[in-house]
């Protein structure tokens, strides 16, 4: 197994990466799922807001933005 | 005539509002669902013989019950049982809409799928086979545009058609695989519920932890959630997997399945125009100076020159004042007939509101084009990082800016425009903060109080007072969300920024006339009730025996002394008797006050002409021109009218003082002496919750007593108040801080939709202002500092507080989970 756990806050703009796991619950997890962070799904860094926080990501084939503070709880593997 | 109800869902950003005009047409009916402040729209329409009335649901990414709107739309399918439901797709975005589609198609009603924004997906090269899909999904598919006007006829065809074939639906099933046999338990366990939705349904919603549903069938199954949480965990210990994600992750691969089938995307990674703009709307650079831009454009063209237009819009309202004022009996000298000031207050007070009509049809036409656009969400992108801190979201810039964050605004738009924010403490929290910002109609108030106590210092106080507000809202948003609203439901900041969209025309005209409307329908009939009110609190008791006695003296006397005069006139016999004097007074102060709204030299020869008609005789005393006897009672006649009006105002001052209001700026003087307000401040401060504006006209005619007519407001103040400017400093401060006119406070019910929440909005600043007020005032005069030393010292306490709240670390997080520690470490482990 892979020791190494990596989230999606440490992504850089147009790294493209695999979704792993959500380590959340409830109304978060939810959301997430929703908006279609399922396992496997691929997400792609578009760009960091101005102020470097929150961060634009893209998901099938749509924009969406996510603060930092989520982004942690989001482990990812990178494609 | 068959009646039918149809459901309008589909994600946001999918162009539904589009087509729900599209097929609605203009009836439309715009309420609150009963409880919540979600807007429900509703459209009627007949088709082929059947009655049509269509819900707009809120937009929804998934039909769970996560959100607001979330539980708004299913509350209605499950309390309303619409006979069908019409999902709009966005054809460029097929695979997560359809996300939601497999949740409507369960529910067990019919469904249609209308592939909205046909063209767009055609311009990105996706071609879609709609037939394959209808065939898939077993429901008809109808390709639209509903931008462009395509696919009305067809959405009502298919309407009509699915509600004729009723008998021959059958149910939607997903078949779950390794889920199935838990959802078979829960049907069991529910199979005699009194609901009528598709017992299948209802067991995967419980499944998936849906508290409404769980709440709804609680009553007949007390042990269900209990019974669920087994069924749960059994499948947890089985494949490792719990049911919310297992459900998600199943219902996305079957979009898949359809999107592979039945989609071919050409160029699927190139760079679409919405990217490219956004390159440079969301640059790093770039971003924020183009939005302050955009920020400025919206103040320039609905603050600036909608106030403009009002110069066009304020002869019609002064026209119609002054109709109004032609049709009430008119005054017998001295005794003006109780009906007619009233008439005359609620005329005032209605203007007061209407002349912002104007401003507020831009801002909202201005605020839809930016919603159609796409903009808004990319600015709370931008400038999430800042309000947060404050507790504020991403999203409350707007408002803010409309409140006044530059020079001034007014709160009612900004208040309406909170609407939209998805974090629930977030939009509280704004709503509450955006009525301290710089309320445009207390400019006059403030120039007033500075014309009259810091002439040579007008510039630096002006510039204290218009930038100070932003910092007060910051920390009052702060202060709310970490006390009173701490507990308040908040959102993850998932959002979505979607391709940019023209708008349409009708579209914006039509959702900013609405708002007007409800501006109108809410706002100004609250505003006129209260105006009838506070009217009966300034006129009881009135005034004394003896006082009247006293007046009806001094006006005998004015009139024995223009008698007089007047007998040395030719014309003697034309005002030798009271009626015909009075008349002859309320000739020549119509004439003035006529004149006085005529700008041009054609008004003012039409206002001529209308005077000359209605009496040619009286029209020589108003423009004698050569005939010099005329003059002579022109003369007496000018000091006549003033005499009455200083006669009257006294009236008025000291009715106002006698009055119910002016007990009640008396009896709270203990209170208010701390911040060197006397009852004449506390009369003008209550006075003015009805309209801004009627603060100045109170407190002006409170202190030009008796001196004469040339006397400006602000130096009649200046001199016989009695204040010092350090008095003047904590007027202004309260002023700053003060309740938001019942405008706003009627705004703020409608969107908190609690009264418990406006009479906070009413009596929280009302403690700050007060408090804050008290605590400058009794240190600056004990320590002796003149008013502008007090003010810039209160200012930049305030700017220091906002500033150490902005960037202290806040301890604010919102969201718990196991991986903090852990990807920190990571950061540190890579290479």
């Amino acid at each position: 197994m892979n020791a190494q756990v990596k989230t999606l806050a440490i992504l850089s703009n147009g790294q493209k990466a695999k979704i792993k796991k959500l380590n959340t619950n409830g109304k978060l997890l939810h959301k997430l799922l929703d908006m279609g962070f399922v396992n496997n799904a691929q997400i792609e860094v578009i760009r960091e807001a101005p102020l470097f926080d929150p961060m634009e990501l893209k998901i099938l084939n749509y924009h969406i933005t996510v603060r930092k503070s989520e982004a942690e709880l989001i482990e990812v593997e990178e494609v | 005539m068959n009646e039918i109800k149809v459901a309008l869902a589909g994600q946001p950003n999918c162009g539904k509002s589009t087509i729900f005009n599209l097929v609605s047409g203009i009836e439309q009916h715009i309420a609150n669902y009963p409880g919540v402040t979600v807007d429900k729209k509703t459209g009627f329409f007949k088709y082929d013989g059947n009655k049509i009335e269509m819900v707009d649901l809120p937009g929804t990414y998934s039909f769970s019950s996560y959100s607001l709107e979330e539980r708004v739309a299913k509350d209605f399918i499950i309390d309303e049982k619409p006979d069908v439901i019409v999902n709009v797709i966005d054809a460029s975005n097929i695979k997560r809409n359809l996300y939601l589609t497999f949740q409507l198609l369960e529910i067990g009603i019919p469904v249609i799928v209308v592939l909205n924004m046909m063209d767009v997906a055609e311009r990105r090269g996706i071609k879609i086979d709609s037939k394959k899909i209808s065939k898939m999904l077993n429901c008809p598919v109808v390709e639209a545009s509903g931008a462009k006007g395509i696919g009305g006829e067809d959405i009502m065809k298919n309407i009509v058609a699915t509600t004729q074939d009723k008998d021959k639906y059958e149910d939607f099933k997903i078949n779950y695989e390794e889920l199935e046999p838990h959802i078979a338990k829960l049907e069991e366990k529910i199979v005699d519920t009194k609901m009528s939705q598709s017992k299948r349904w209802l067991a995967i919603k419980i499944l998936e932890g849906d508290a409404p549903i769980i709440n709804r069938l609680k009553d007949e199954y007390p042990d269900l959630e209990e019974f669920s949480k087994v069924q749960e965990n059994s499948f947890h210990e089985k494949y490792d997997k719990d049911t919310v994600s297992f459900l998600a992750s199943y219902r996305y691969e079957s979009s898949d399945i359809i999107y592979h089938k039945a989609i071919k995307e050409e160029q699927t990674g190139k760079e679409t125009l919405t990217d490219k703009v956004d390159k440079i709307i969301l640059n790093r650079f770039l971003a924020i100076p183009i939005l302050i831009f955009f920020m400025f454009m919206v103040y320039q063209i609905s603050i600036v020159w909608g106030y403009k237009l009002t110069d066009y819009t304020w002869p019609i309202l002064a026209a119609f004042k002054n109709f109004v004022i032609d049709i009430l009996p008119a005054a017998d000298f001295i005794d003006v007939p109780m009906i007619t000031d009233l008439g005359i207050w609620l005329v005032n007070s209605g203007n007061a509101l209407m002349n912002y009509l104007p401003i507020f049809f831009l801002l909202f036409a201005l605020i839809a084009i930016m919603e159609d656009v796409g903009y808004m969400p990319r600015m709370a992108f931008i400038l999430d990082r800042v309000f947060r801190r404050f507790g504020l979201h991403g999203q409350s810039t707007l408002p803010l800016v409309l409140g006044g964050a530059m020079v001034g605004g007014c709160a009612v738009p900004g208040v309406m425009s909170t609407k939209g924010i998805a974090d629930d403490r977030a939009r509280m929290a704004t709503i509450l903060s955006v009525p301290y910002m710089n309320c445009l109609a207390k400019v006059p108030f403030y120039t007033l109080i500075l014309g009259a106590f810091f002439k040579p210092d007008m510039a630096i106080m002006m510039f204290f007072i218009s930038t100070i507000t932003l910092f007060v809202a910051m920390i009052v948003a702060k202060i709310i969300t970490t006390t009173v609203l701490k507990t308040r439901e908040t959102a993850p900041f998932l959002m979505e920024l979607p391709p940019y969209h023209m708008p349409t025309i009708k579209g914006v005209i039509l959702r900013a006339s609405q708002r007007v409307w409800l501006y109108i329908k809410k706002v100004v009939t609250i505003v006129l009730a209260v105006a009838v009110v506070l009217f009966a609190m300034l006129q009881f008791p009135g005034l004394s025996e003896e006082s009247q006695a006293k007046y009806d003296a001094d006006g005998k006397k004015a009139l024995v002394a223009f008698d007089k005069k007047a007998q040395k006139s030719k014309y003697y016999e034309e005002v030798d008797t009271k009626e015909e004097v009075s008349a002859l007074l309320n000739y020549y102060d119509g004439y003035k006050a006529k004149r006085m709204t005529t700008t041009t030299k054609e008004g003012a020869k039409s206002v001529d002409a209308d005077f000359l008609a209605l009496n040619g005789s009286y029209f020589k005393f108003i423009k004698p021109k050569k005939d010099k006897e005329a003059r002579k009672i022109n003369k007496i006649l000018r000091k006549l009218s003033k005499q009455r009006k200083r006669i009257l105002r006294n009236m008025k001052n000291e009715k106002i003082e006698n009055s119910l209001l002016g007990m009640a700026g008396r009896s709270i003087e203990p209170l208010t002496q701390f911040a060197g307000f006397d009852w004449k401040i506390n009369v003008a401060f209550l006075s003015s919750f009805a309209a801004r504006e009627s603060a100045v006209a109170t407190l002006g005619s409170l202190y030009e007593n008796n001196k004469a007519d040339s006397m400006r407001a602000e130096e009649a103040m200046a001199q016989n108040s009695g204040y010092t400017p350090i008095h003047a400093t904590a007027i202004i401060i309260f002023m700053l801080l003060t309740p938001p006119c019942i405008a706003t406070m009627i705004v703020v019910k409608m969107q908190t939709n609690s009264y418990k929440w406006m009479m906070f909005a009413i009596f929280f600043p009302v403690f700050l202002g007060i408090t804050l007020a008290s605590f400058v005032f009794t240190l600056g005069s004990s320590l002796g500092w003149s008013g502008v030393e007090a003010m810039t010292y209160f200012y930049f306490t305030i700017v220091s507080i906002a500033l150490a709240i902005g960037f202290l670390p806040n301890k604010n997080i919102n969201w718990r989970g196991g991986m903090k520690t852990k990807s920190i470490l990571n950061k540190g482990e890579k290479e």
